[in-house]
């Protein structure tokens, strides 16, 4: 298969790959008295795939296009390969952006639309011939350059608009929630095919979207943002395991964390007693140095660490059982809030019945009233 | 159900239920008025000049002559005189309006401070009543009180009064302008409309790739409105094709025949001089003149329409 390597060409026709990377220094950004971001600083490395994600209007999408240079900083500093490109217009930074709408030229054919920067380069025919034609193999586009966008499916399009920013050969991608025009089974299929794009242009990535499955599964590392902040930046894996609030808990994983409010009865570096609804009283491997007795915390449980179990610690009625065929979901209600636990598909489990779950005390997180983590004590390391 | 069914002598629609019209005849029956309203206001009235048109009538009464009119027409001088300045007169007027209309279009469409109120100004020469407009003009381009003619002197461009309406060629060119003037705000809000409807997306890709400002009204503005340009320029033709207000107003056709187009000559003939047969002949020329013209653009449109996209 053809590849592009970014980065420029030296004279002696070798390509020397720049480092690009991208850091944030304190990044506000208001619109009038609104503010939507505060303060963000990020650090990210030469060849890295970094997901932005975050609810709608969280500021993740603000934050990419003042990246993209589309929008400007109300404060703060962009520096892309030491650079401070902060004040540069967007051409002049090294990046491309491939738009949510993808953002095709309707009048002009699938060539011309990858064409486009090319054109306004006024590259000669031949190269940029060449180019285009790179590109249109990379994504087996080769035999739809002559139509319009029009004629083309939702993936198609969502190709093209990735051929139109390939071309470029940009120290930096940035992606703005690029998938999610496209149908379920559709986007799967995408997400494979960007992470194989990443592989093979070893290229910088920023990629924006409010989708967690689409962070986890193609990120290096991930930064959640919630109002307009940093809430977490990490490998999937240590946001996963290590959640630093209830926000990035309840927010990475599927299905969503259950939380339980839960009694502290006992609180030390070395670990907490507390009492469940349902008066069942547990020693949990968290570090309760932050709480005290008798406050009231959340008990985070992944549904997929939850098991049948006879002598398991919760008794739950299962009001609602969804089965998937791998897996069984069943959705309880806890303490006044919806319990959800994730059972092999073929347990034995049916609607309107009492059953027993058990867990591994080690894989509960815990959660201070103000939403940050009591840090477990047994959870697997996997900061770097 | 089945017992209902059953029972002697019952039928299978209650008798309560009203009848019901089929689709057809209701659909007919919904078009009927529009049909009459037509045939009354548009196809009589045209047979009715058509027939006109191969009599002598006047005021007298009339006698059939055949195609008299018609070959009086084709040898006058006068009238191919008149067909081409009416041909002129709407080249560049419509040119103006459209060139006009898009650079105005492209400002108001700019993010500026204060843009709704230019969206406002723009409005009033195509709302106040055409002759309350024209009668401004008037005024602007009379010799001796107008302020174009005073402005003029005292600058030095002219050396005493200039009566813009007297002269041949500045009697054209002032009727051009003023139809601008007020032609020119309704295809300024339909060009305004069609770029809002443009992508912001488009412009935002484009910019990120280095396209400037010239480069993206060029490769994407223009072709993204390029139908509604089109169809514009098409109806724009037609109105100043058969704008007759305006010039009546300014010059009544004057001086010397300069701003005489067809619809003024069939007025003056027909409602002027009372020659109603002659009259009719210039006006089916009109209508077959403008035929021939919408159906060249109607094929240009359709053309158009497959470059840019629209399926």
């Amino acid at each position: 298969m053809a590849r592009i390597a970014p980065g420029h060409r030296d004279n002696d026709g070798k390509d020397r790959h720049s480092m690009a990377t991208l850091e944030l220094n304190s990044i506000d950004k208001s619109f009038g008295s609104a503010k939507v971001l505060h303060d963000i600083s990020l650090s990210i490395q030469d060849q890295e795939f970094v997901v932005f994600v975050g609810p709608s209007g969280c500021g993740k999408s603000t934050l990419l296009r003042i990246i993209a240079g589309l929008e400007a900083a109300s404060s703060g500093q962009i520096m892309i390969e030491d650079d401070d490109v902060s004040t540069l217009a967007p051409i002049d930074r090294g990046i491309s952006m491939v738009f949510q709408s993808y953002a095709l030229y309707p009048h002009l054919s699938v060539f011309e639309n990858i064409a486009f920067p090319l054109r306004v380069q006024k590259l000669p025919r031949r190269e940029l011939e060449a180019k285009v034609n790179k590109a249109a193999d990379i994504l087996q586009l080769s035999d739809k350059l002559h139509l319009k966008p029009g004629q083309l499916s939702g993936g198609q399009r969502q190709r093209v608009a990735i051929g139109r920013s390939i071309v470029r050969e940009p120290k930096i991608f940035l992606f703005d929630e690029p998938l999610s025009n496209l149908d379920a089974a559709l986007r799967g299929d995408m997400r494979v095919e960007l992470s194989e794009l990443h592989k093979q242009l070893n290229t910088t990535m920023v990629y924006v979207t409010h989708d967690q499955v689409e962070a986890m599964t193609m990120a290096d590392r991930i930064v959640v943002l919630r109002d307009g902040r940093v809430e977490q930046f990490g490998s999937p894996m240590e946001l996963y395991h290590q959640p630093r609030t209830r926000f990035v808990a309840s927010f990475i994983g599927q299905p969503n964390m259950n939380f339980l409010p839960a009694k502290v009865r006992e609180a030390s570096a070395s670990g907490i007693t507390v009492t469940l609804p349902g008066d069942v009283t547990l020693s949990l491997p968290l570090n309760g140095t932050t709480v005290s007795t008798g406050d009231t915390i959340d008990i985070g449980l992944r549904p997929e660490h939850l098991r049948l179990q006879d002598d398991g610690q919760l008794e739950v009625h299962v009001k609602i059982l969804e089965r998937l065929g791998g897996l069984s979901i069943t959705y309880s209600d806890v303490g006044g809030v919806r319990f959800c636990a994730a059972l092999d598909g073929a347990s034995p489990v049916k609607e309107d019945t009492t059953i027993r779950l058990g867990f591994d005390p080690a894989a509960a997180h815990g959660f201070d009233a103000q939403g940050n983590v009591l840090p477990r004590l047994g959870a697997p390391d996997f900061q770097s | 159900m089945t017992d209902v069914l059953s029972q002697p002598g019952a039928t299978v629609r209650p008798k309560s239920a009203p009848r019901r019209l089929s689709d057809r005849a209701f659909a007919v029956l919904l078009i009927l008025p529009a049909f009459a309203f037509i045939g009354v206001i548009i196809a009589w009235p045209l047979v009715e000049t058509i027939r006109l048109s191969f009599t002598d009538a006047r005021l007298g009464g009339e006698n059939y002559v055949g195609f008299e009119n018609y070959v009086d027409l084709w040898n006058s001088r006068r009238f191919h005189s008149y067909v081409w300045i009416t041909f002129y007169w709407m080249f560049i007027s419509v040119l103006a309006k459209m060139v006009l209309g898009l650079i105005g279009a492209s400002l108001l469409n700019a993010a500026v401070p204060g843009r709704a109120l230019f969206r406002m100004l723009v409005m009033p020469p195509w709302v106040i009543p055409i002759a309350i407009g024209c009668i401004g003009w008037l005024w602007l381009y009379n010799g001796t009180f107008g302020l174009l003619s005073g402005v003029g002197q005292r600058i030095g461009i002219f050396d005493g009064a200039f009566p813009f309406l007297a002269g041949k060629t500045s009697a054209f060119y002032s009727a051009v302008v003023t139809d601008v003037w007020i032609g020119t705000p309704m295809v300024t809000l339909f060009f305004l409309a069609a770029m809002q409807g443009v992508n912001r997306d488009l412009y935002e890709a484009a910019w990120v790739d280095g396209a400037g400002r010239w480069y993206r009204f060029r490769r994407i503005t223009i072709p993204q409105i390029m139908p509604v340009i089109v169809s514009m320029s098409l109806l724009s033709a037609i109105w100043t094709f058969n704008s007759f207000d305006i010039i009546f107003i300014l010059t009544q056709g004057g001086p010397r025949g300069a701003t005489t187009t067809l619809i003024i000559d069939t007025y003056k003939t027909a409602i002027g001089n009372f020659k109603f047969g002659e009259g009719a002949a210039r006006a089916v020329v009109i209508v077959v003149l403008l035929a021939i013209f919408s159906a060249i653009y109607m094929f240009l449109l359709g053309k158009i329409n497959k470059i840019y996209g629209v399926k």
